[in-house]
């Protein structure tokens, strides 16, 4: 069937199968990359994108659902050449290692400061539960902390 | 003339090139630069071997020193070895500088996280007398490029290539300062050098320049090496290079890899552990939507089809008939996983501890650890273009060249024929230390004509790791009445990790006698124990292992360490004063002492700690870096808390130091999750959990608030730092959650009673 | 009452043939013959202590999963409103209908009960008291809450619950939806009575 959403800020119509989840349309369908596939089962986190402002594991996400939304991706979190706060606070304090993870988890932080703009420690470990393997979740802490601060000024 | 470089392309970029490979000789012209600016040089400039020790020179010894004494050898020699994988092999790399005076580093290792690329790029840097910003740092691509040879692992990157790259880019910059001289007719001596433009009486050049005019280089005969004090690149804290592809999200990864055309594979893997493929019944998936074609092989079977969901889809409609030799219980492995049982190996001797653990008053303790999985982010993948008489291969691996040749004899082509290009991995921690998953890209690839990408799906990858094994450990020690150890003996069994892997040849297994990856850390690290002895017991068990972030000494740190707490505590003394009481008074030994000392220091050993918590310590040596650990722990509803690591750790000349602290902060978050959380079970013959959450894992709220890294450079020459800093972690908590509960956790993943 | 017993035993009748004519999810089920309000009420019971119900009506914060109804994974809370935390939503994974390729489960508005209506650790008894308690159930009349148990796509997912991660069906209640209406229905017409045990 053919879908139409917002992504990036851009419109698209895309011809899939309805339950198709969303990761594969938008990393192979649309070619957007930075999405990652980790586990296909909502688990990891790491295609977790933005779906009307609101986190969402795109993996465990049927691409009919997408219909009439708009998806924020890790390609659309900076505009143009200016760094997210997310982004800019994670080169700030060096997080990625291998940087797989890391989309999922920015995109996962940026969610969260919208909704709490000054996330205490709880409200991260509560609202940040994406799997990370190299062990950044100490930088990412600091780095979301930091995101916080550079957002307000 | 800029222009006209620019506009040709390839052929603007003089390369050069210098190789330590004996089979790629400097003067020898390949194919690939034909095209080019190739340069002539007129000398060959010194080789130089870089093993110092190694399995090979060990074999000359055997000839005379009969085989157990020897092998012993070997064992200490692999335990002290710079470069613990090479063998006859050398690294080897090379440089290109452009028009624009950039320099492209082409990495003979790949980057995983660890930050290799950056470490590289700083000490070429230094020597070239370039900014970092002028250095690009690219994985070498394997047909017209030399690889490595062996694989990126072992925390042996930056310690192996230390002494090449400096010496190809003092090289490097002193024949491009000779060819400065040679253009102007000035000596030498008189130029000076910075960023990359070489200066002299009033004129310029830049790199870039000088190698678009030079059209026979002058190789020096001997380079001097920067001292120390004149670093201005190694040793700064400089961001890693990699930094803004991963923030971004640019498509740096295997999977992110896309080739125009190019159609998704699935191949059906066993869900069950000792199952060889039989046959398949393709006739559903033949019909599935999206399929292009169902590849049967004589050992797999996988299908090609439009879209990944629609390979998906079609793999789950394949029959397949698995040939289960048994059906596998926990028990089972459990009872084969003894010491005592299988082949065992005296791996360190001292003294005699056999006959002193004989007497009375023997403390005895025995510990287990259990099957663990990668659970590395990015699953196994490759994307595979098979044309006539040549192959390309897109795939994250730390095993450039094994890929290459098991891609080459599946296909019956030559290894020259066949391109690997290594991506950027979404991590590796090992897992990629064998690809072969890359064979059956290729061979599908071929089937249809096409670019095909495969990847495991995440129940494949727990089911089909290569896991690290399970162990078990029997310890006994005497104490003198000084309250010291007078001997102390450690057993360790386990399944294989450097054995059985295609990483180690049939005669290193032979020649070690044990499997130096399961003993890893398993050694007595305090040598001024009068008796001590070391024995490696041989399980072969029925499913992969293999090396696993650094291998053994996850296992043998925590139970040597938690014992040796045990023991300082049995002698009424102060853990630390008890190792620090212990240490030979060698290098080695001094480095131990250091970090021992530092830890403890930094970590307020021994004062009062807040209300609920405790401090727990624990220390292993491994790549010859030492590290020491104190953790800061407390119980919390039942739960272990780690709210704070102290980590003190020696890798020798630090080349980043904020490099050195992301790998031991994210070792010391490994550690703890491998040590608290994570447990592989074989239940019906299947190995489980097969998701995430299930296979528990730390998470943010499990990383301590505070992890405190304390850097000694008590060595002249970097040693590893990827692996060292997950030895202590496990004894350092299971040592502080005694002091809280006086419950000795001898297991992991650590649990309260 | 001669009238009520003559419609309970045609009731019944059809119910069976119904279920044997079509053989829904649970073949090994009977339904008895006569079913009394007390019977009614045990096979009601029955379905509502189930772990497909169980599981999102936690006692505590934490939503259980699985057929060992263990912890939600990933620390995952209820948050102040049942749909989890401020910025980590049941809905940044569960969706409004189940995911075949994940196997995360999903159906309108998945959420945890509310807190007073957490029956981890209660007798079917103490569950059945907070059922029909208004204080506990959202201010909901004997109505509301038939109407709930019978219509609402949340519960009736319990008999449609998918597949879990490793594509196993899940497990659903002992009785089918059909028997399961049909019970609350004859528990409530004949007074939501509530036995001793």
């Amino acid at each position: 069937m053919k879908i139409s959403f917002t992504i990036n800020g851009k419109t698209q119509t895309v011809e899939a199968d309805e339950n198709t989840p969303l990761l594969w349309v938008i990393r192979d369908g649309l070619g957007l990359k930075g999405t990652k596939f980790g586990c296909g089962k909502a688990a990891c986190g790491a295609c977790t994108v933005q779906v009307d402002g609101g986190a969402v594991r795109s993996c465990s996400y049927a691409v009919k659902f997408a219909q009439g939304k708009s998806i924020t991706t890790i390609e659309g979190l900076s505009q143009g050449k200016e760094l997210h706060p997310v982004q800019q606070a994670w080169v700030e304090e060096i997080v990625p290692q291998c940087g797989y993870c890391q989309p999922g988890f920015m995109m996962a932080t940026a969610a969260l400061l919208d909704k709490i703009p000054q996330p205490s420690d709880d409200d991260i470990d509560e609202n940040i539960v994406n799997v990370c393997r190299c062990g950044t979740y100490y930088r990412m802490r600091k780095a979301i902390h930091r995101a916080a601060k550079i957002k307000q000024s | 003339m800029h222009r006209h470089l620019r506009t040709c392309g390839l052929s603007l970029k003089a390369c050069l090139y210098q190789s330590y490979y004996k089979n790629y000789p400097l003067t020898r012209k390949y194919d690939y630069m034909k095209d080019n600016n190739s340069v002539n040089i007129k000398s060959k400039p010194r080789r130089r071997f870089l093993i110092k020790a190694s399995i090979g020179t060990a074999v000359i010894l055997g000839a005379w020193a009969g085989i157990a004494p020897m092998r012993r050898i070997v064992a200490k020699k692999i335990n002290e070895i710079d470069l613990e994988y090479e063998n006859s092999y050398k690294p080897i790399t090379w440089f290109e500088v452009k028009a624009d005076n950039t320099i492209v580093l082409h990495s003979p290792k790949v980057e995983m996280g660890q930050g290799v690329f950056t470490g590289m790029a700083q000490i070429a840097a230094e020597e070239l007398e370039v900014s970092i910003a002028q250095v690009q740092v690219v994985n070498a691509v394997s047909l017209d490029r030399p690889v490595d040879k062996f694989a990126t692992g072992g925390s042996t990157s930056i310690a192996g290539l230390w002494d090449v790259l400096r010496e190809l880019a003092a090289q490097m910059r002193e024949m491009l300062r000779n060819s400065a001289a040679n253009i102007w007719n000035v000596p030498a001596e008189s130029l000076t050098i910075k960023n990359g433009v070489v200066t002299g009486k009033g004129q310029q050049l830049t790199y870039g320049q000088i190698v678009q005019k030079t059209t026979e280089w002058e190789v020096p005969k001997e380079v001097k090496l920067k001292d120390k004090k004149e670093y201005k690149v190694i040793g700064k804290a400089i961001p890693r290079i990699d930094l803004k592809p991963k923030v971004m999200g640019e498509p740096i990864f295997g999977l992110d890899v896309s080739m125009p055309g190019m159609l998704y594979g699935a191949v059906v893997r066993p869900d069950k552990i000792d199952a060889t493929f039989k046959s398949a019944d393709t006739s559903q998936a033949e019909k599935m939507p999206g399929v292009v074609k169902v590849v049967l092989e004589k050992d797999f079977v996988g299908v090609v089809a439009k879209t990944y969901v629609q390979a998906h889809n079609a793999k789950k409609a394949i029959k397949v008939q698995w040939k289960v030799n048994r059906v596998w219980q926990q028990k089972d492995i459990e009872d084969m996983l003894k010491v005592g049982e299988g082949t065992d190996f005296v791996i360190q001797k001292k003294g005699s501890a056999k006959r002193a653990l004989r007497e009375d008053g023997v403390i005895e303790a025995s510990f287990s650890t259990p099957i663990g999985a990668h659970a590395h982010l990015e699953p196994n993948g490759a994307v595979a273009l098979v044309e006539k008489n040549k192959a390309t291969i897109k795939i994250s691996t730390q095993v450039v060249n094994m890929t290459r040749e098991e891609v080459a004899k599946r296909l019956e082509l030559n290894t020259n024929q066949v391109e690997v290009q290594a991506t950027f991995l979404g991590g590796g921690f090992g897992r990629r230390l064998h690809t072969p998953n890359a064979v059956q890209a290729a061979v599908l690839s071929k089937a249809v004509g096409k670019p095909v990408h495969v990847f495991f799906d995440r129940q494949e990858e727990f089911q089909n790791d290569t896991f690290r094994p399970p162990t078990h450990h029997v310890l006994r020690a005497t104490l003198n009445k000084k309250g010291l150890i007078h001997a102390i003996e450690h057993n360790v069994s386990s399944g294989d990790v450097a054995f059985g892997s295609p990483l180690t040849p049939g005669y290193a297994e032979i020649l070690a006698g044990a499997d130096f990856g399961a003993w890893r850390g398993g050694m007595i690290q305090y040598e001024a124990i009068p008796n001590f002895r070391a024995v490696s017991w041989r399980v072969k068990l029925p499913f992969a292992t293999s090396w696993w972030r650094s291998l053994g000494l996850l296992a043998n740190t925590f139970a040597i360490e938690s014992f040796i707490d045990e023991l300082a505590l049995k002698a009424g003394k102060d853990p630390v004063q008890f190792r620090l009481a212990q240490i030979q008074n060698d290098e080695r030994g001094q480095r131990l002492k250091g970090v021992i000392e530092a830890a403890a220091k930094k970590a307020n050993w021994g004062k009062p700690v807040p209300k609920g918590r405790a401090l727990g310590f624990a220390a292993s040596t491994d790549a010859n870096t030492p590290v020491a650990q104190v953790a800061e722990v407390s119980i919390d509803n039942g739960r272990i808390k780690v709210h704070k690591v102290t980590c003190a750790i020696d890798p020798g000349i630090v080349v980043n130091p904020d490099g050195v602290r992301a790998q031991c902060e994210g070792a010391i978050i490994m550690g703890i999750s491998a040590s608290m959380f994570e447990k592989m079970e074989i239940k019906d013959g299947a190995v489980g959990p097969t998701i995430y959450g299930a296979y528990e894992m730390a998470l943010m709220r499990d990383a301590p608030k505070e992890i405190d890294v304390v850097l000694l450079e008590g060595s002249s020459k970097p040693s590893g730092v990827g692996e060292p800093p997950l030895g202590p972690i496990g004894a350092a908590i299971a040592n502080a959650v005694y002091q809280l509960t006086n419950q000795r956790l001898r297991s992991l993943p650590l649990t309260l009673a | 009452m001669k009238i009520n017993l003559t419609h309970t035993v045609w009731l019944s009748l059809i119910v069976l043939i119904m279920s044997a004519a079509v053989p829904i999810i649970q073949p090994s089920e009977h339904l008895p013959r006569l079913a009394t309000p007390h019977q009614a009420f045990d096979k009601m019971m029955s379905v509502l202590m189930h772990k497909r119900c169980m599981n999102c009506h936690p006692s505590d914060d934490r939503p259980r999963q699985g057929e060992d109804s263990h912890v939600h994974n990933f620390g995952v809370q209820r948050g102040k409103d049942n749909h989890g935390t401020l910025s980590l939503r049941c809905q940044t994974c569960h969706q409004s209908e189940n995911n075949p390729y994940s196997g995360v489960p999903g159906a309108p508005h998945w959420g945890l009960a509310p807190k007073s209506m957490g029956w981890q650790g209660l007798s079917r008894v103490a569950i059945a008291k907070a059922l029909l308690d208004p204080a506990k159930n959202g201010d909901r009349s004997l109505k509301d809450i038939v109407k709930h148990l019978t219509e609402d796509k949340l519960v009736a997912w319990a008999w449609n619950p998918g597949v879990d991660a490793s594509g196993k069906a899940r497990e659903t209640p002992p009785v089918s939806r059909q028997a399961f209406i049909k019970a609350v229905k004859q528990w409530a017409e004949a007074g939501a009575n509530i036995p001793e045990k």
